[in-house]
């Protein structure tokens, strides 16, 4: 599945940079994420609680940053084993263009979910996607520009 | 004996509910008021639970299995891996097709919902949480999920176990992914027919994969007895002898030390036939532990692990005369078997009697070939409610033949009419190779057509075109026609075996002092009936009324040896052999009435419920009297006792056909298809019970709307299948059902000891095209030659849409 977007945000490109590779942003901005830990420069480790339709599951999983290039863009892609409900993998291509004071953060997310979630939920895995998707991008936004102003 | 003879002859005969009476079903009484006893109503003292680790993925290795924090989670046991069962060499197991399955993945997963490990625990819950602590570390794979490129040059290998192996157990393998290939009839004369015909169509037709999903899912409690050594396991089995016997050479149990009983059955369809992971396992469990082991699969496990059926990819080629008389039939099918070839044919037809294919014909020449092949699904291919692959032959020369008609610009009755073998060709001689044994096409098909009006219908058909093209409706009728041949009753010995175990069965029937009866028999109902119908039988026979006849399936200590019950070969088979073993009684009965009326056995006539001296109807001695006497007086020259048994060994098939007319009201702008009519017209030879019949009839249809309207296994380019529970699988409910009427015609099977020929998945075989062909029809005028199945909503709006139909 696939899903592309954009999002406004009233900052500086550096700035937003700078937050998508702020481990405490991302741990606020993942919906369901209750933890993530720096293991190196570009890896973490995240525990994901996620719930499509009548399927919820923990997933343990590791976020890799790569195809670095600040303050314009980079690659975040991650995998997680949710055991029985199944395993999701996926990735977002960011691109950040300067609109004036303010940066336009392009996505373009692929993802691909196995087992229960995809048998149970393919209808809903859809929708899902999409709202979380907006939901990271909506709360990022929010805290960059709290932040930027600090 | 004083015998309280009703007084007319007629009411002797009414009071035997024997054949052709619509008998209640005797198996009612407990099933409506909840008294059923399935195999998850059985529970032993100290009995434990099991469990699957399924994979997530399609196609993956198993680089490890971390069992260490599901054995700490409260009440599990164990957790057994293949690891475990490599020791014991079971860690794969037969299948009924010449294949061997995983019974745990044995260091690759090769479709989703494999079963990796095998959790054992004091309860289910238990058992659940123990499932979901195992760690199981995949390394993904390709996945191949279109046949159409399992034998591709680059593609991965999936079954490792036999890579290399070019022999396969239906002959030469020609790639690693491929099972078999087989074929049938007379290549050059057909391609030959097509060279030269002045008309010919041709059409790929995919029978899409689909579902049994019984209502009750499958499942087994294993128990052994460790102080007798006896290991009895009840289950869902729909042939419980042959379960024994695999499991004995499988397990090295000795035969007489394994007790298979099935109980109560909640529908098989054919998903009950085959052999599970899940009953390997808990037999294993239950050597182990020394307790009763329980595995009971739940809906998603049962859609997407235990047998599917069809998933066959066709391509008909029909010649024919611009008359429309068909000269010729190609068809060519690649079969997707999944995983594992798991399908449940007889031995020598790995594609079943997929060769019945030219149908209801005269067809002078035709060839058959089919291409097996592995693929990252489910493994199956059973028969749903049909004859081994009966139901995609009779699909595709149903399509066909409408395809031709439509090219010809001929009625499809009109052309169906035109080629079918005619009632003096009988037993016909078909180019595949089958003899027929009796049928009546003609008469049939006219009563059908009479019973629904078919000239109105079509006149009716050709205003509401009118009407659409004018703008004043949105709805478009479609009729669909399907006339089908059957081959049931599987089998006669010579060539039909499963596992080398010959597909005869068996009847043994005991009279009972005072004249009551116990038949048991080789086969078990899973709804059919059998409890009802097969004292019917006996009742006409020998003259003991249905109701004191108990009739006991599925204890393989106490049943004779058969084959069970799947592709309508209860009655044809066992109900032969219950017919036979009557009448052995019946001959001995003649001598005791003989000595009894001191008389010479040729001096006997029967009548209804007794012998009577012919000329002196007076002098008779009645069934139940002569069974006292057996018990009670010493006969000279006879033994004691009056019971018999029978094991019958088929001499042909049984060749049950059915005219199938349906009407439906499609609305272009929504995709809806609304069955308006459906008239089933099957002649199944001798009629038993037409009450059962119009059930089965009934059920047959609703799964056959099902199959056409809406159910699809489905997987993604990534392995995930889709429709692994109710929301997504079609399962149709009162509210989709439309009310199917019935009616019938009697031509009695001429090799059957009574004339039964078997009903049972009729319905299912001519649903299927008679349905799909309505759909066609409604859009035959604006160019539609084929699309694939289901019908549902969705695709409907999009072939309307594709013909610039919709707003």
């Amino acid at each position: 599945m696939e899903l592309i977007g954009e999002q406004k945000i009233n900052a500086s490109r550096e700035v937003v940079f700078a937050a998508l590779n702020d481990t405490e942003v991302l741990r606020q901005c993942i919906p369901g994420c209750e933890a993530i830990e720096k293991t190196s420069d570009t890896e973490m480790t995240a525990t994901v609680v996620l719930r499509i339709g009548p399927v919820k599951a923990k997933f343990e999983g590791a976020i890799e940053l790569s195809n670095l290039n600040p303050p314009e863009s980079y690659t975040i892609s991650g995998e997680g084993k949710g055991g029985i409900a199944g395993n999701a993998s996926g990735g977002a291509d960011v691109t950040l263009v300067a609109d004036g004071e303010d940066t336009i953060l392009q996505y373009n997310v692929s993802v691909k979910i196995m087992g229960k979630f995809a048998q149970l939920g393919s209808r809903l895995i859809d929708s899902t996607a999409k709202k979380l998707s907006a939901q990271f991008f909506k709360k990022f936004a929010a805290i960059v520009e709290t932040q930027g102003g600090s | 004996m004083n015998d309280q003879t009703p007084i007319t002859r007629e009411q002797r005969i009414e009071k035997l509910q024997g054949q052709g009476c619509s008998r209640k079903r005797v198996e009612d009484v407990r099933f409506t008021q909840g008294k059923g006893n399935y195999v998850d109503d059985i529970k032993l003292p100290g009995m434990l639970f099991g469990d699957f680790v399924r994979s997530p993925y399609g196609h993956a290795n198993v680089k490890s299995i971390n069992t260490e924090a599901a054995l700490k989670v409260p009440g599990v046991l164990a957790v057994i891996t293949a690891e475990d069962l490599k020791p014991l060499n079971l860690h794969y197991m037969p299948t009924l097709a010449g294949d061997v399955q995983a019974v745990l993945a044995d260091e690759k997963v090769l479709f989703q919902g494999q079963e990796v490990a095998f959790v054992v625990a004091t309860d289910r819950y238990a058992a659940a949480d123990g499932v979901e602590a195992v760690e199981v570390d995949y390394e993904a794979l390709p996945v191949i999920n279109d046949p159409h490129k399992s034998m591709d040059d680059d593609a991965p290998t999936l079954r490792e176990d036999i890579a290399g192996k070019m022999e396969g157990a239906h002959g030469a393998r020609k790639h690693n992914n491929h099972i078999f290939f087989w074929e049938e009839g007379d290549k050059e004369g057909t391609d030959k027919a097509l060279a030269d015909a002045e008309v010919v169509v041709e059409e790929q037709i995919t029978y899409q994969r689909v579902h049994p999903c019984p209502l009750e899912t499958c499942g087994c409690v294993a128990s052994m007895d460790k102080i007798t050594g006896k290991l009895t396991v009840w289950g869902t089995f729909q042939a419980p002898h042959a379960v024994r016997t695999v499991a004995s050479l499988i397990t090295n149990i000795a035969e007489h030390n394994i007790r298979i009983i099935s109980p109560d059955i909640g529908g098989g369809f054919g998903n009950k036939v085959g052999v599970y992971p899940g009953y390997i396992c808990s037999i294993v469990a239950s050597i182990v532990t020394g307790a009763p082991v329980k595995w009971v699969e739940d809906r998603i496990e049962n859609l997407t692990a235990t047998a599917f059926a069809r998933d066959y990819h066709m391509t008909g080629k029909l010649a024919a005369t611009k008359e429309g008389i068909i000269t010729g039939l190609s068809a060519y099918v690649l079969a997707d078997h999944g995983a594992f070839d798991a399908c449940a044919d007889p031995t020598k037809f790995p594609a079943g009697f997929f060769s019945i294919v030219t149908g209801a014909y005269d067809i002078p020449v035709a060839h058959v070939g089919v291409d097996g092949v592995y693929t990252n699904k489910a493994p199956g291919g059973v028969a749903y409610r049909c004859s081994f692959r009966v139901t995609e032959a009779a699909y595709l020369i149903e399509r066909m033949i409408d395809i031709l008609a439509r090219k010809l610009d001929m009625d499809p009755a009109e052309i169906r009419m035109k080629n079918f073998i005619k009632k003096e060709q009988f037993p016909y001689d078909s180019a595949l190779g089958w003899e027929y044994d009796s049928g009546d096409y003609h008469t049939a098909m006219e009563k059908a057509l009479d019973t629904i009006d078919y000239k109105a219908l079509r006149a009716e058909q050709a205003e509401n075109r009118a009407a659409f093209d004018r703008g004043e409706t949105r709805t478009l009728m479609g009729i669909g026609v399907a006339f089908f041949t059957e081959i049931v009753g599987a089998g006669p010995v010579k060539n039909c075996d499963i596992l080398g175990l010959g597909m005869f069965d068996s009847c043994e029937i005991r009279i009972h002092p005072t004249g009551s009866a116990t038949a048991r028999l080789g086969t078990i109902s899973q709804g059919q009936g059998h409890a009802t119908t097969f004292p019917q039988i006996i009742a006409s026979e020998i003259g003991i009324p249905a109701e004191d006849i108990t009739l006991e399936e599925g204890d393989t200590d106490t049943a004779p040896y058969g084959l069970g019950t799947y592709g309508s070969r209860s009655t044809p088979v066992a109900g032969a052999a219950t017919a036979m073993a009557a009448r052995k009684i019946k001959a001995k009965a003649q001598m005791i009435a003989a000595y009894l009326l001191e008389v010479h056995d040729s001096d006997l006539e029967w009548d209804v419920d007794r012998f009577q001296v012919k000329g002196n109807p007076e002098l008779h001695k009645t069934m139940k009297e002569i069974a006292f006497a057996a018990y009670t007086q010493a006969i000279p020259g006879l033994e004691p006792g009056l019971e018999a048994v029978s094991y019958y060994d088929p001499p042909n098939m049984t060749y049950p056909f059915g005219a199938y007319i349906g009407v439906v009201d499609i609305d272009v702008d929504t995709g809806e298809v609304d069955v308006r009519r459906f008239y089933a017209l099957d002649d199944c030879g001798t009629r038993i019970n037409p009450m059962i019949i119009e059930g089965q009839v009934h059920g047959g249809l609703t799964e056959a709307l099902a199959i056409v309207m809406g159910q699809d296994i489905s997987y993604d380019e990534i392995g995930n299948m889709s429709g692994s529970s109710l929301m997504d699988f079609f399962l149709p409910t009162a509210v989709e059902t439309p009310n199917w009427e019935t009616g019938f015609t009697e031509t009695p099977s001429p090799h059957h000891p009574i004339g039964a020929k078997g009903v049972g998945e009729s319905p299912n075989v001519g649903g299927v095209p008679a349905l799909s062909n309505a759909v066609h029809d409604a859009f035959a005028h604006k160019g539609l030659t084929h699309t694939q199945m289901p019908h549902d909503h969705w695709r409907v709006w999009k072939t309307a849409q594709s013909l610039g139909l919709t707003e």
